[in-house]
């Protein structure tokens, strides 16, 4: 009953005018963003983040979080209409989102995203409301040696739980440590790897890396070739579900919603792995799995109900914890950080407003952006018509400008560019960039820790294990670090049984 | 993607040495303490054995994936444009925040997409109104000027 109160008071936050004024702003900015290829929600964020300097902090955090889930949303349009993923997490629902508008049916797609996402997104943020409050309260107990695992856990399942190579996931999570590593030792305030620079004294910024890594680079990628790809021209007038579409879609909704949320609850997995879980697990649960890949209304709902839950869920460990779980969420921490409020355990008490404000905010968010993807969709599917090329100049010299106001120096700027550099190269090395701007978030609190817990136990690392809390992390740390070595040897035995089986059929011909 | 695959261990193997070469003279322990270079080693050593994990798999893997990176014509445009964004930094203390954005902008549009001149100098007005509407006028935010005033 406290949370149904303390929700309460947040409405009453949420719904004061400025606040609703930037949740509108925030949604659609992020359901633009989410449309626009090339530029996804984390890369919108931290674009966005310097113009909330201004604002009061639950206004700015209302305006990012809106940003963040109306990303979700946003990808729709573009995966169905144009066959491109606006952002990463809507990979599924261009493949069969694409084929419905093909087939004349894309209204019905984006109608069964819009409804999918809504319900899913609403689900997602009434069970924020009661697990955050009982995690946050659960973590008033952790000290250094939990908080050195959690931050540790938070890198490494990054590595086991994305789509790609653990190996480059781990390469990416360790280039971000490197990076947090330079300017002065928070301890014992000595410089370290400056090599004499006066600006790299006070370290690295987080937004010139996360600037430069998300959006810069996303635009020099998208600069390789002429943008050309038009869209489906199809009638978006049936912006509802039928009786027959609304019975094959309910459950996957609920599948999907539900897997979104445990997904987006653990640390790297994210919006992208959990659609990609819910319409692997929709085709095998789905009465017609064989319309998977071809245009099936019940993938795309699975698909856009489980990201847009995923992005609600990552904010769990991000607000009670102070762990971000996705490349998202720790654009919304640093963004904490920047408007000095000391993330972790003690947020949900010390800044009770600012916490039920936001999570009030995402209920309204969601009403906002059901209605922008159903009678409004059309209106915003004519964005889409505007050549990406004239969009290229606003986005970058924003992002320059961005990286200029946080510090009043150039160097930042040098430094947002020369990270774009960095982050267009680890596109093509094919290293997740999502686990770097995590390391650089998380370093700070990993180093700390780390010393702290070193420094009780004077040195012995026994400390990591003595508690029975702390003794479960580490072997989740563990846990999360052989996973990866366990599916690789998997694969390798299915490879040797079928060149066996290859083998053995060739030589009965 | 092989040869990317050699280069980014050769890279991050470097990286690792710089990391730890830039951290030898620093206590790895201070008196009852890890020091500053505690974290540095650990960091750098994580990074040697990823490099080392990258280089033998790779080496090992007689995969024929092709590499991630664009025909000569999109790496050319990829170079205009970062070269394009350098120029623009150096221009800022001399020409001025806005003003060399404008420039920059016009560059993009007209030098390297190759986009109507009429569009182009309406984007450019867009995009220079909203960075002055909300970044000077609105958020005080003293950008570099130049000698136009801007």
């Amino acid at each position: 009953m406290d949370a149904l109160a303390s929700l309460a008071q947040g409405f009453s936050v949420a719904m004061t005018p400025t606040n609703l004024l930037f949740v509108l702003i925030g949604v659609t900015l992020g359901q633009l963003i989410g449309a626009l290829p090339g530029i996804g929600p984390s890369a919108g964020m931290a674009l966005l983040l310097p113009v909330t300097f201004g604002l009061e902090p639950v206004t700015a955090l209302v305006m990012l979080s809106g940003i963040m889930y109306g990303g979700m949303y946003g990808g729709t349009l573009t995966s169905v209409l144009v066959n491109v993923p606006g952002e990463a997490a809507s990979v599924m629902t261009a493949v069969d989102g694409n084929q419905l508008a093909r087939q004349g049916r894309a209204g019905q797609a984006l109608a069964a995203a819009a409804i999918g996402s809504f319900l899913a997104g609403i689900g997602a943020v009434t069970a924020l409301v009661f697990l955050t409050p009982a995690l946050s309260a659960f973590a008033l107990g952790f000290s250094s040696p939990e908080y050195f695992l959690l931050a540790l856990l938070g890198i490494t399942a990054t590595a086991s739980l994305g789509t790609g190579s653990a190996v480059k996931a781990m390469i990416g999570a360790t280039l971000g440590l490197m990076i947090a590593l330079v300017g002065t030792d928070p301890i014992q305030g000595t410089s370290r790897l400056t090599f004499g620079s006066l600006e790299l004294l006070e370290g690295v910024d987080f937004l010139p890396v996360a600037i430069g890594v998300f959006g810069i680079a996303e635009i020099l990628v998208s600069m390789e070739q002429t943008q050309a790809s038009a869209a489906v021209r199809t009638r978006l007038r049936d912006m509802w579900l039928t009786r027959k579409d609304w019975v094959e879609c309910r459950m996957a909704m609920l599948r999907g919603g539900v897997i979104g949320f445990v997904i987006g609850l653990m640390p790297g997995a994210g919006p992208t792995v959990a659609a990609l879980l819910a319409y692997v697990v929709e085709k095998k649960a789905s009465p017609h799995p064989e319309k998977f890949g071809h245009g099936a209304l019940d993938g795309v709902a699975a698909a856009e109900s489980a990201n847009n839950s995923a992005a609600h869920g990552a904010m769990v460990p991000m607000l009670a914890l102070g762990i971000p779980g996705s490349a998202s969420t720790a654009v919304l921490l640093a963004a904490l950080v920047l408007l000095g409020i000391r993330p972790g355990p003690m947020l949900l008490t010390e800044q009770a407003d600012l916490v039920w404000g936001l999570i009030a905010s995402m209920f309204i968010g969601n009403v906002i952006l059901l209605i922008m993807n159903l009678p409004l969709a059309p209106l915003f599917a004519s964005v889409l018509r505007i050549p990406y090329s004239y969009l290229v100049p606003g986005i970058l010299i924003v992002s320059l400008v961005g990286a200029y106001a946080i510090s009043l120096s150039l160097f930042n700027v040098g430094l947002t560019l020369f990270f774009g550099m960095v982050g267009y190269l680890m596109i093509r090395a094919d290293i997740p960039r999502a686990p770097l701007v995590l390391a650089v978030v998380l370093a700070p609190l990993m180093e700390s820790s780390l010393r702290q817990s070193l420094m009780l136990s004077e040195g012995s690392p026994a400390i990591f294990v003595q508690r029975p809390l702390s003794a479960v992390l580490a072997l989740l740390v563990i846990g999360s670090l052989a996973l990866p070595l366990f599916n690789f040897m998997l694969a390798r035995r299915a490879a040797r049984r079928a060149g066996v089986a290859e083998a053995l059929s060739h030589s009965s011909d | 993607m092989k040869v990317t695959n050699l280069v980014t261990a050769v890279l991050l193997l470097a990286l690792s040495v710089l990391v730890l070469l830039g951290t030898w003279e620093l206590p790895y322990w201070a008196d009852f303490a890890p020091g500053s270079a505690f974290a540095a080693f650990w960091v750098a050593l994580v990074g040697l054995v990823l490099a080392l994990a990258l280089l033998v798999s790779t080496l090992a893997d007689d995969g024929r994936e092709p590499h991630g990176f664009p025909d000569r014509r999109g790496v050319a445009r990829v170079a205009a444009l970062t070269a394009g964004l350098w120029l623009m930094v150096l221009l800022i203390p001399l020409l001025g925040f806005m003003t060399a954005a404008i420039a920059f902008s016009l560059f993009l549009l007209l030098g390297i997409e190759r986009r109507p001149l009429v569009p182009s100098l309406f984007t450019t007005a867009v995009v220079s109104g909203l960075v002055y509407g909300v970044f000077i006028a609105w958020l005080g935010i003293a950008l570099p000027a130049g000698p136009f005033g801007l």
